[in-house]
Formats: structure tokens, sequence, C-alpha cells
């Protein structure tokens, strides 16, 4: 059988394995250790376990479960009832304002945390139920928040980002940078449909009742700006000491959840029960990203050995005869059909290492299909039947809400974010102007 | 269900959830490691040689020992397109199948992991580095948490297998 026969019958057994249901990471890592007892004999019994000292080696991947800690701390830390009660007086009397605040809240909450777990958590919490409560579409909501959390990943910092550094070997601060624009364009986008789509149909999202918004008084209206501060503040503190080189990316990754737990401090919700419910979210969140990514390696590991990398550049580049922007455009479709049933952290450790290196020889940045990767990845969130928003959303909305509100409310906002791919694919200054300005300096 | 398989059961699982909830405090420790290893090179000018790689095995430790326990809280995700229709019956027989996925997959990072543990000791391999810690130690640690997890998966198994013969099963801890 040629190598490139059995690459093939590894994908295909791979995603099989998935179907029937098994843990992600035992499917995946199951058909790695296989194939490396099939192909190598004994010889490669120890790939498997490789994986995993290569995973202690990337020493970015400490980041993550910091990450993960700062983001369920910052959850529960009052910090967001606060930040939404702030979106919800300023914003609730337009048509779908509560669905604006609600995207602005994400901007937010995105700024000071690296996934898209803490986002759907505070989405799904507080702004869901204030939302239904006053009337609003349940498609309008449930999108809105599943939309807005993935901004998690794309506006620093952001583990996605760092796993993609990683392996393309690209500065993360770079990476970070580029994401800002795109982040701050996608949430415009979500913000100038939202509008548009409850100026046409306003039951969709009526705005907050005349007498409702002259209770509150202008001076408590600004008292709430102050909630606001918060999250830039600690953005400034952890972003800023990392692009000015004062701690290393994992120290400041260990500063922000430091900031996360004395603002909880300050709210005077810091309690050991507490503390303890966060360890223990944080200890399951990273040992499922941590094992997949592990698995994933291992599986990687057997696709190099195979030498899936030249031959999926030997192919591309020898047979197809395509223009650089149309390998470029295959690799995104591929990457978003795949995003569809595969984990985006299998997809990222087994698919990118055989693209990067055809990016690099292509003569694209590598930082801004970063950003492009980055949003690809948003788009998998949310695309059924694979989706980690999707299964969130599933675990945390109220039972009005069904599974095919969860699969229909996504269609617009899936739309848009391949807008936004377009337009960053477009124009590749959106994702690079920051990150030159601020280190070319 | 069968007496020896009952004290299987009760004996794996309070293990892993014992160790578990000791292991959740540890992230508090990366962090403060972390923490103290940027005071120490900015504000004291004395930076630490052995925080990365401490750091590094922390993070190992972590998910590694985290593994049985993570195993007994459900907490790994699945592509439950299928699997979320077949009925609690279904997935206990699918599960059960694809239970040599989890069991296969384990026993070979345990094979891997003894060899490559056999071989730091023998040879005493270090890390490059201005620290040079020896690495028996840690992957000692893997090894541990590889075996308590690969228990655990075997603890799953017969947790499927007693719901698909109708076996009496004790209560699992909560994770």
């Amino acid at each position: 059988m040629s190598h490139e026969a059995i690459a093939l019958l590894l994908f295909s057994g791979m995603m099989l394995m998935l179907l029937t249901g098994q843990r992600v990471f035992a499917a995946i890592g199951f058909v790695a250790s296989v194939a490396t007892l099939a192909l190598w004999g004994t010889g490669g019994v120890e790939i498997p376990f490789n994986a995993a000292i290569t995973v202690m080696n990337w020493y970015a991947l400490v980041t993550l479960p910091l990450f993960v800690l700062m983001g369920y701390v910052l959850a529960g830390s009052g910090l967001a009832d606060d930040l939404y009660r702030m979106v919800h007086v300023w914003s609730g009397g337009l048509r779908g304002g509560l669905a604006i605040g609600t995207i602005v809240l994400m901007v937010l909450v995105s700024a000071i945390n690296g996934l898209s777990v803490a986002g759907l958590a505070i989405g799904a919490t507080i702004a869901l139920p204030a939302m239904l409560q006053r009337g609003y579409d349940k498609l309008m909501v449930t999108g809105v928040i599943q939309a807005g959390s993935t901004l998690g990943i794309l506006i620093p910092p952001s583990v996605v980002l760092v796993l993609y550094g990683m392996i393309a070997r690209q500065p993360v601060g770079h990476l970070w940078l580029a994401g800002i624009l795109p982040g701050l364009l996608m949430a415009t986008l979500f913000v100038l449909y939202v509008l548009l789509r409850c100026r046409l149909q306003p039951h969709l999202g009526p705005p907050l009742p005349a007498e409702e918004r002259a209770a509150i008084p202008r001076r408590e209206k600004l008292v709430l700006l102050r909630a606001g501060l918060w999250p830039l503040a600690i953005f400034a503190l952890m972003i800023g000491l990392f692009v000015k080189g004062v701690t290393s990316l994992v120290e400041s990754a260990a500063v922000g959840a430091l900031a996360a737990l004395v603002v909880t401090g300050l709210k005077g919700r810091l309690t050991l029960a507490f503390l303890e419910d966060c360890a223990r979210k944080t200890l399951a969140v990273s040992c499922m990203f941590l094992w997949i990514i592990t698995a994933a390696l291992a599986f990687g590991a057997v696709f190099d050995g195979l030498g899936a990398v030249k031959a999926v550049e030997r192919f591309v580049i020898g047979q197809m005869h395509l223009e650089p922007w149309q390998v470029l455009v295959l690799m995104q479709l591929s990457f978003l059909i795949l995003g569809t049933f595969l984990d985006d952290t299998a997809m990222l450790v087994i698919v990118a290492p055989l693209y990067i290196p055809l990016v690099r020889k292509l003569g694209f940045d590598p930082i801004w299909y970063g950003v492009l990767y980055t949003i690809t990845c948003q788009i998998a969130y949310l695309t059924p039947p694979f989706g980690y928003n999707l299964f969130l959303m599933r675990a945390m909305a109220p039972p009005e809400i069904r599974l095919t509100d969860i699969y229909r409310s996504v269609a617009p906002f899936v739309a848009i974010m391949l807008v936004t791919l377009l337009i960053v694919g477009l124009f590749p200054q959106i994702a690079l102007w920051l990150p030159r300005l601020v280190y070319t300096r | 269900m069968p007496p020896a398989l009952r004290r299987y059961l009760v004996v794996v699982e309070t293990v892993n959830r014992a160790v578990g909830r000791v292991l959740v405090w540890s992230i508090f420790l990366l962090m403060g490691l972390l923490l103290w290893a940027s005071i120490a090179r900015t504000a004291l000018d004395a930076p630490l040689v052995w925080s990365v790689e401490l750091a590094q095995f922390l993070l190992v430790a972590y998910f590694l020992l985290g593994g049985g326990w993570s195993l007994l809280a459900d907490a790994h995700v699945r592509m439950d397109l299928l699997w979320a229709r077949w009925g609690g019956r279904g997935r206990a027989f699918a599960d059960s199948i694809t239970a040599l996925c989890l069991l296969v997959y384990l026993a070979v990072m345990l094979v891997g992991g003894v060899g490559s543990t056999h071989y730091a000791l023998s040879f005493d391999q270090r890390n490059y580095s201005a620290w040079a810690p020896p690495l028996a130690p840690i992957k000692i640690v893997m090894v541990v948490g590889l075996v308590l997890m690969l228990l655990q998966a075997i603890a799953i198994f017969l947790r499927d297998l007693g719901r698909l013969r109708g076996w009496r099963l004790p209560e699992p801890p909560a994770p």
C-alpha cells in the first residue's frame, strides 16, 4: 500500500471511531496507537508516550490551565453581573439593545479570557435569562451569546493562537495583536446585523420601556460605567506586561489569573468553596484539552512518519497547478468542512503541520494565516454536528430552548463570520497593521 | 454484580477521587511558582534557573495524574451526533465495545512510559539546561498517572457491562 493510501486510511479510521461516540481523545489515540504498532512494530510503541513528553516541552501550553482558571474565576466573580448591568442601562433603550449590549459584554469578557467557555457561561447565566424575560426572540438570544463568546479565541489573550504559534513557530505577541482588529470588526458586524434585523422585525428585540429607563438616574448610569474599567485594567496589565517584555507569555497568564482572584476578593466572593469549585472545573477542562492534544500529537507523529507533509505539498503545488489564492481558499474550505466534524484542537495539531509549510512556500504571512485559521475555528465551534459552543449551550440553556433552536440560531452569525473571513482574507492589513505598528517601534 | 468486581469499582473510584481532590489545588501552586519567578527576575534581579522546567513538570503531572479523575468526572467530549440518540442501554452497549479504544490507547501509553522511564533510570537521563534535572522522577509520576487512568478505564468498562447485564452497581462517588 502506498503511503498516501495509508494516510487516507488512518484519517477515515479516525473519523469512523469518532462517530461511535467514544471520547474524542480515546478515538484519536487508539487509531494512532494501532497505526504505530502496525507500521513500525514494537519499535513504535513509545510514540504515543513521547507525545506526552512533547506536550511537556511545549512551555506555552502552561498558559492553558491558567487561562481556564482565570475564565472560571471571572465568570463567578460578580464582575460580569456589573458589566451586564452597565450595558443594560446604556444600550437597553435601542431596538435589540440588550443583544447589542451582550455583544459588547462578550468583547470585554474576551479581552480577559482565552477561551470561549467563560463567555458562554456568563452569557447563558446572566444575559440569556434577562433577555428572554424582556421578550427577546430566543433564536436571537442564543445566537448572539454563542457567536459572541467565540470572540474569546480571536481577541487576545487567545489559547487557540498560542497553540497555532507553537505549531507555526510564530511569536504569540504578534499573533495576539493581529487578532484585535479582526475581532472588533467581527463584533461590529454582529452589532450591525442585530440593529438591522431588529429594525426590520422589532418583535425580535423590543427596547426597554421608557419608564424603566427613566427610573435610573444619570448619576447611577455614570457610576455603572466604572464596571467597564475592570476588564480594561486587567487586559492592560496582562497584555501590557507581556508585549513590553516584562513578563513571559506563561507568566502573564499567571498574572491574569491572580488579577481575576484579586477582583473576586474585592467583590467579597472569594470563599474556599468558590476556589475549590473553580479549581475542579479547571482540572476537568484542562484534562480534556491536554489529552486531546496528546492523542492528536501521536496521530500527527504517525502522519509525519508517513511523509504526509511532503505528499500534500507535492500534490497541491506539483499536480494541481493552482494559483496561491486558490490553494488558500481550498485550505480554508477543508478546515471548515473538517471543523464541523472534528474538534478544533485535534484539527490544529493534525492538519496545521501539513498546511503551514505550504502557506510559507506560497509566500503568505503566517501571522495573517493564524488569524484566518482562528476565524475558521470560531465557525467550527458553532457548526453542528461537533461544536464546543453547541455542547456547552445545550448543557447551560434553559429547557424552553430546544436543540433545533440552538442549531438554527447560529446560521446568520456563521454567515457574518464567513464575511469577516473573506474581508480579512482580502485585506491582510486589518490583521497585520497593529503588530507591525507595535513591534517596529 | 460479583463481589470482587464490586470491590474493584469502589477501591479504584475512591482512589481516583481522592487523587483528584488533592490535585485540583496544584493549579494555585503553578500560578504561585510563575508569579514568584517573574518577581524574582524583574524586581529582585535574581532569575530562577529552575522555574520553567518545574512549571512544565507540574503541567504534565497535572493532566496525567488527573487523567483517572477526569474519566471519573466524565470530563471528556465525545462526538455525540449519533451517540446522544441511542438511549441509556444503547450508549452502554456502544461504550462497552469502544472501551477497547480507551484501553488500547492507555495500555500503549503505559508500555511506552515504562520503557521510557526504564531508559531514564538506566542512563540517568537529564534535561540539557542550566538546572539539568533528572527526568526519571517526572516519568515515574507520568506512569503512575497512566496506571490510575487505565484502572479507571476498566472501572468504566465494568459499569457499562453492569448496565447491560442489569447488575446492581455501587453509587459512584461525586467527583
